[in-house]
């Protein structure tokens, strides 16, 4: 695979600096956020947790936690056309399954809380295909997904140098 | 998540500020459970009834916050709000010329925080008043 930053002979506009290195400055929290992440993950199938935190990165615009979980996804052989279509799975049902579909929609009302509550519907479609234990887990992968975009956007961490399994 | 609360809070080293920062993104995220446990230690952390009052409209509230506090509401919205775009220049500047790159470091780790937390609470609806300090 070639990327962009192989490609030399476009004029590629230049990569904005990135703001703060917040882990240096803050390892504890970094630390406390890994476990977390680790945490959170235990009990969840691999592709839906990586389809979660593409879904919400997209939402919340983390170039970073898209070039990072993407890869991820590719690596644990998740399809291109799945990544792809995930920005409209409403339009592409057919392309995931029931549980997925749920914990996708699940995962962007949990993402979009300024704009309401999580609907009814949506918690109680989640609570049908995901059992309590597994339920809970679904939504800490959410809310830690949502904090790592937050430091992601807010320090710009800048996307394209990351490597599939380099933080596992 | 509570270790990375009290890390992210000793980092920062201002038990108030961390409180307003905390109150701001509940208010945003429509978190009850979150509202009532914040503004209680808030409240045991001497935070002013005013600032409390206020705090929901802290650009119009002239001097009841300070230039330090005002930058780090600004940058708790616009963390908090991801949605709607990316965190401005102006709004991250303003916050850096006030905090060293330590305390930004873990200013933006007690926003990321508190909005795991509204998540957790609003999507399994727990309710407020639960909290005891």
């Amino acid at each position: 695979m070639t990327t962009y930053t192989e490609d030399t002979s476009t004029a590629y506009a230049s990569e904005l600096p990135v703001r703060l290195r917040w882990a240096e400055h803050a390892p504890a929290v970094y630390k406390a956020m890994i476990k977390l992440d680790t945490a959170a993950r235990q009990g969840l199938d691999p592709k839906l947790y990586e389809l979660v935190k593409i879904r919400a990165s997209q939402i919340n615009h983390c170039a970073l936690c898209i070039d990072m979980h993407t890869k991820d996804a590719l690596a644990a052989g998740e399809s291109v056309e799945r990544i792809i279509l995930l920005n409209a799975w409403e339009e592409s049902r057919h392309y995931y399954t029931e549980k997925e579909l749920a914990a996708l929609e699940l995962t962007e009302a949990v993402t979009v809380l300024t704009d309401g509550f999580v609907p009814d519907e949506v918690y109680e479609k989640a609570a049908k295909h995901f059992e309590e234990a597994e339920l809970a887990q679904l939504i800490s992968a959410i809310a830690v997904i949502n904090a790592w975009n937050r430091f992601g956007v807010t320090c710009r961490m800048t996307p394209g140098h990351y490597q599939p399994g380099q933080h596992a | 998540m509570s270790a990375l609360s009290a890390a992210a809070k000793k980092g920062l080293g201002d038990p108030a500020l961390a409180e307003l920062v905390m109150i701001r993104a509940s208010q945003i995220n429509h978190c009850a459970f979150c509202l009532d446990m914040h503004l209680t230690i808030a409240r045991k952390s001497g935070v002013s009834e005013k600032q409390l009052d206020l705090l929901e409209a802290w650009e119009e509230a002239g001097d009841v916050f300070d230039e330090r506090e005002r930058a780090a509401l600004a940058l708790t919205e616009a963390v908090t709000v991801l949605t709607d775009g990316f965190v401005p220049d102006e709004v991250y500047e303003r916050a850096a010329a006030r905090f060293t790159d330590a305390e930004l470091a873990h200013l933006t780790g007690l926003v990321a925080v508190i909005n795991g937390w509204n998540r957790v609470m609003v999507s399994r609806r727990i309710p407020p008043g639960g909290y005891a300090p």
